[in-house]
């Protein structure tokens, strides 16, 4: 496969003006302003292969705006290397941003006074799309997000979801080979979001659009993404399957158990014995060394279950876990020596 | 060139309908903005009929120097509008700027398109109203020179002021917010060249010849149109130098620009 995107040591500061409290603190900053550098991007390097579907995790403030800002060449970085199709994105500008596309959930990209449709038919011209693949790009768009309904509505009478999914089909309509997507199911609800989840893994399946995704809703990624880079203040912690993460980095599931009867002691032995509340108990276990499975059998052998039910951690969890013992981070210097 | 020039004019023609939408209260406004500026005019001309003059200068004469800045200068703001440093500042706190550089056209037809406030020809018609009282009574000695030249100083003009509009939009690439200094440059500007240059003190006028040339931009030209000597003493050629130091004004300021754009790029703000 192809390499689309290549960013090597890639760097970003930032000056900040350190504000200093009250009054006189505001005339001290305008006569001596005193500033701190920020590193929002700490030497981040990864590849993306064409066709991929990628997500850029991280909590607020980990440095993913910044990076996408960089990759879409809205900032030039303090250090660092970035090739994307062959070009750098904060050069050429003009000949770059016309091979991408690009989604932030927060703003849209479409004229706010002016129906959708409108707002799309602007695009053929910028894009000098052949008249041709509009049409018919167009057609599959609206068939595929629903727009039908609102095409004639002025961008800012749409609702949220509406609006996302105008946006996706604006940026998607020049064919662009990479799409950014910065926070795409943001504010929607659970329907709206799996709306926006099929139509993303649509054009990424059918149409082999590289796709990098942004987003704090985990569920998202569970739901897309095979590969994820994990960044936390600017480090990149985790670069790999979503599999192995889990895998790797899980936390102990739970199993809860509803029994027919009143038991004494309901321990197993090499668990840790369960938080019982009337009938019901709760295990804790890793899955690595007892398949749930394994486990089920043994209850099962000895007492009279009426329910059960296997908990896996969300994928919050195992992301604060990683975030906290820093697990990576030292497996990685590990690596590297 | 073609395409961006088509891109930029699409860009004006949404712009256009979208203020279209509501004749009456668009032309409402055209009509009260023309009749404000107007009745500034007329209180002016009530003041003047009283003195006769101002540093020699009859009321026609001064109607043409007023009128001449206040149609270049309601043309700038139409076709700068996007350049105006309070609708920029707001553009690039609203990150809209981002938009503009995301898309495959050059930025400052974006720009240009972004905003075209066509209520200004409320001012406009006002000022051409006042040019033809100021050529109806004055009787202009026309010559071929001058009829070319004329449209050439108002080009010239509506560079010059632009030009301040576009200074006073990059410097909100650092600010921010709009920067009232810049204002005061622009709008004073605009003052100053309505009145003959003679009656401003010394200091105020070299601020006006030598950092931002306004003088070269109506007072002068205009003592070439009405055949009027220079009490300043220039060399002959100062009335003809509108073009060059418009084109001077607005070569620095897309270098500045250029150069707040790449700071734009660099700071993330």
């Amino acid at each position: 496969m192809a390499t689309i995107i290549r960013v090597r040591k890639l760097h970003k500061q930032f000056q900040v003006l350190v504000r200093r409290a009250g009054l006189g603190g505001a005339l001290v900053n305008l006569v001596k302003p005193r500033y701190q550098v920020v590193r929002a991007v700490n030497d981040v390097s990864f590849d993306l292969q064409a066709g991929e579907l990628v997500g850029y995790l991280g909590p607020n403030g980990a440095g993913k705006s910044t990076t996408i800002k960089v990759l879409t060449g809205l900032l030039v970085p303090t250090s660092g290397e970035v090739v994307i199709g062959g070009l750098v994105p904060w050069q050429a500008r003009e000949r770059y941003v016309r091979g991408i596309g690009v989604v932030f959930g927060n703003r849209t990209t479409l004229w706010w006074d002016l129906p959708v449709i409108d707002s799309l038919e602007l695009l053929q011209p910028m894009y000098d799309i052949p008249r041709e693949r509009f049409r018919s790009n167009l057609a599959e768009f609206t068939r595929l997000l629903d727009l039908e309904p609102f095409l004639n509505t002025p961008v800012r009478s749409l609702s949220l979801g509406q609006r996302m999914r105008a946006d996706l089909c604006a940026a998607l309509m020049h064919e662009p080979a990479l799409l950014f997507l910065d926070e795409p199911t943001i504010g929607l609800d659970v329907v709206a979001k799996e709306h926006i989840r099929q139509f993303i893994l649509h054009i990424n399946r059918a149409r082999g659009v590289t796709v990098l995704l942004t987003t704090h809703d985990l569920s998202d990624v569970e739901r897309l993404c095979e590969r994820v880079l994990i960044l936390d203040r600017g480090q990149l912690l985790y670069d790999g399957s979503l599999s192995s993460l889990n895998h790797r980095f899980e936390s102990f599931w739970t199993l809860k158990v509803d029994f027919e009867e009143e038991y004494g002691d309901v321990a197993l032995p090499g668990l840790e014995p369960p938080a019982r509340t009337g009938l019901q108990a709760v295990y804790r276990f890793d899955h690595r060394s007892v398949p749930s499975a394994e486990l089920i059998a043994r209850l099962l052998e000895r007492f009279r279950i009426a329910d059960l039910e296997v908990r896996r951690p969300p994928l919050e969890e195992t992301i604060r876990r990683i975030y906290q013992e820093k697990l990576l981070e030292r497996e990685d210097a590990d690596k590297r020596a | 060139m073609r395409r961006t020039i088509s891109l930029y004019l699409r860009f004006i023609s949404i712009q256009l309908r979208s203020q279209m939408q509501f004749r009456a209260s668009f032309w409402l406004d055209v009509f009260t903005t023309g009749l404000l500026n107007f009745s500034y005019f007329v209180s002016t001309y009530l003041v003047l009929e009283r003195i006769g003059n101002i540093a020699g200068w009859s009321i026609a004469e001064l109607a043409f120097l007023y009128g001449m800045i206040e149609v270049s200068f309601g043309t700038m703001d139409m076709i700068f509008s996007g350049f105006d440093p309070d609708v920029f500042s707001r553009f690039i706190r609203l990150g809209a700027l981002d938009q503009v550089l995301l898309r495959p056209v050059n930025v400052l037809a974006q720009i240009f398109g972004s905003a075209f406030v066509l209520r200004r020809i409320g001012r406009i018609t006002q000022g051409a109203v006042v040019l033809g009282f100021a050529f109806a009574h004055l009787g202009v000695h026309w010559t071929p020179l001058k009829l070319l030249y004329l449209p050439v100083v108002m080009a010239s003009q509506v560079a010059a002021m632009g030009a301040l509009f576009m200074a006073g939009s990059t410097l909100s690439f650092w600010t921010l917010q709009r920067v009232e200094a810049i204002n005061v440059v622009t709008y004073g500007g605009v003052e100053v060249m309505s009145y003959p240059s003679t009656i401003y003190p010394r200091w105020l006028r070299g601020f006006f010849t030598y950092l931002i040339p306004f003088v070269f931009m109506n007072y002068y030209p205009a003592l070439f149109f009405l055949d009027k000597p220079d009490p300043l003493g220039m060399p002959g050629f100062a009335p003809f130098l509108a073009p060059l130091a418009a084109g001077l004004m607005l070569f620095v300021t897309l270098r500045f620009w250029r150069f707040g754009l790449s700071r734009y790029q660099s700071t993330g703000t």
